[in-house]
């Protein structure tokens, strides 16, 4: 079931000399099964937006909806919404305590009050998508590698079972494997059915997964729609602080050099196809 | 519910009080509560009274943050009068019921304990709030550095508190953050008995603690690379110079000592 914004703002410290405006009249829907990409530079209100998701912050009434639940009503089941939505911040593996990597993933389920069996299925369940292996389920989290650690954060958050996640920034600060393998995993999760919304400031990352864009720029959204649609205002976006990715970049610098090339491709495939096809040769051949 | 806190209440400015040396409004600050301690009769503290009067006006203050200050305080004072008033003797009793009773001797102790408690919170507050952090700590640094031959680590404690103050907001900041994140993970720090809430916080506090320890680890290694070994010769950035100012300050607080206990000594109440 989808999520819906309509014309949300928010003003931080509001009536102080502090006060800021972190969203200005956002709207925005995300269908079900979608992979969604927020973009923006820092402090363009990423995520202010994504922790209004999942009701962290509050909203008036009538802002944003989840599965048709306004969360900004009063009575709102927030426990319901928080099972329904899950939330991976930026370095989750900071927010690890527990002495087992089981108990921590646990942690989750067991506020949700849920009996003993189904804790521990979902707690394997979780290890598995995540890609852990089960002997580190007795391990402390604290002697994991960093990537391993966010993987055990992550999995905390899928053991409440959401089907809608959303990830803030979630391959920040990792090396260039880590930062395939957590794409990858982020793929994967999508692949079984649930809502992705994914932030980030990696063209390159955003434009490899994700089938829609949302381009956030001083709390309003610059430009959204597919990847291609987005990435051929590459002028604009570097005015932003942004960028479209490399390939999209070399695409551009070679239509400015008089070569036939197609505006907004973002695959790494099909720019190296566009080529093959101006160099004479067909794009069967692989180089 | 973090953001309640408010600490380091340095109020930037730039009067008197906060152009002095630190050094110099650290000793005064010392000598004022003396005064305050050893003044005896009511001109003495309306005398007093005047004074901080006069300075706070002159610092640009507003009374409101002084208020504010008091109100931790206020129980106590309030504790300190009663307990004063009933069980001081002495002097005529100008009020008894059953074992009650109340002495004009008793009412004047008490009324003089609360004044100079009062007193006492409203000295130290100006001092916290006319001079920064950093400022404050080269000063008490400044102030211990005799005590050095004694091998009192004076510069280490410097060092510490303004670290200490340095990463008040980062560890507030932080806080905030796992916080959001439980709650994301359907933890619940606001409902529940003492014994839930005070569990509910093992989250928030096990990540808290392991980032302070690689926070400072990062620190340690950081000052190393950039070859901090310790007070010895060092030389500092701010130099602390006394000016005209404290001259000043320190006449003044001379001029309100002796006044102070030439009242004493002619018992002037």
């Amino acid at each position: 079931m989808p999520i819906e914004v309509k014309n949300l703002t928010h003003v931080y410290m509001a009536d102080t000399p502090f006060e800021s405006r972190a969203l200005n009249e956002v709207s925005l829907r995300i269908e079900d099964g979608e992979f969604v990409g927020i973009i923006g530079h820092t402090g363009s209100g990423k995520s202010t937006l994504i922790s209004h998701l999942n009701a962290l912050e509050k909203s008036a009434p009538g802002m944003v909806w989840v599965n048709g639940v306004d969360l900004g009503e009063k009575d709102v089941d927030l426990a319901k919404v928080r099972r329904t939505v899950g939330l991976v911040f930026q370095y989750p593996e900071y927010q690890l305590f527990e002495e087992t990597v089981a108990k921590d993933i646990a942690f989750g389920p067991h506020n949700l009050k849920l009996p003993e069996e189904e804790v521990q299925r979902r707690v394997r369940n979780a290890m598995q998508q995540v890609g852990l292996d089960a002997k580190y389920a007795e391990r402390s989290p604290f002697e994991l590698s960093g990537g391993q650690k966010r993987r055990v954060a992550i999995a905390g958050v899928l053991a409440m079972e959401p089907s809608i996640l959303i990830l803030d920034e979630p391959a920040a600060g990792l090396d260039p494997v880590g930062r395939r393998d957590m794409l990858d995993l982020i793929a994967s999760i999508h692949d079984r059915g649930v809502t992705v919304v994914m932030v980030s400031h990696s063209m390159d990352d955003v434009g490899q997964l994700c089938d829609r864009l949302f381009v956030l720029n001083h709390g309003t959204i610059a430009f959204s729609g597919r990847p291609e649609e987005v990435f051929v205002h590459g002028d604009e976006l570097r005015e932003i602080g942004l960028d479209v990715p490399e390939c999209t970049k070399l695409a551009d610098l070679l239509r400015k050099k008089g070569f036939d090339m197609p505006e907004g491709v973002y695959r790494m495939e099909d720019v190296r196809n566009a080529i093959l096809e101006q160099l004479g040769k067909g794009g069967e051949r692989t180089c | 519910m973090l953001k309640d806190i408010t600490l380091g209440q340095f109020f930037p400015g730039s009067s008197f009080l906060h152009k002095m040396d630190p050094r110099m409004k650290l000793i005064l600050t010392f000598a004022l509560i003396i005064i305050v301690f050893v003044s005896q009769g009511f001109v003495g503290f309306g005398l007093i009274l005047a004074f901080v009067l006069l300075v706070t006006l002159s610092s640009g203050i507003a009374f409101k943050f002084l208020v504010r200050g008091l109100k931790p305080v206020l129980f106590i004072v309030l504790f300190t009068f009663v307990l004063n008033v009933f069980f001081q003797t002495g002097g005529e009793v100008i009020f008894k019921l059953s074992f009650l009773r109340i002495t004009d001797g008793g009412l004047r102790m008490a009324f003089f304990l609360a004044a100079r408690l009062v007193l006492l919170v409203i000295c130290s507050q100006l001092l916290t709030l006319t001079t920064s952090p950093i400022a404050l700590t080269d000063g008490l640094e400044s102030l211990m550095r005799p005590l050095k031959r004694f091998h009192f680590p004076a510069h280490e404690i410097a060092m510490m508190m303004s670290i200490a103050l340095r990463f008040i907001p980062t560890l507030m900041d932080e806080a905030n953050k796992i916080m959001k994140a439980q709650t994301a993970r359907g933890a619940d720090f606001e409902n529940g008995n003492l014994v839930q809430r005070a569990k509910a916080m093992v989250p928030l506090l096990v990540p808290l603690f392991v980032g302070s320890f690689r926070r400072a680890e990062e620190l340690a290694m950081a000052m190393e690379a950039r070859c901090y070994h310790g007070g010895e010769g060092r030389t500092r950035m701010r130099q602390l110079r006394y000016g005209w100012r404290d001259g000043t300050a320190a006449g003044v607080m001379a001029a309100l000592l002796a006044a102070v206990l030439l009242l004493n000594y002619f018992r002037v109440v």
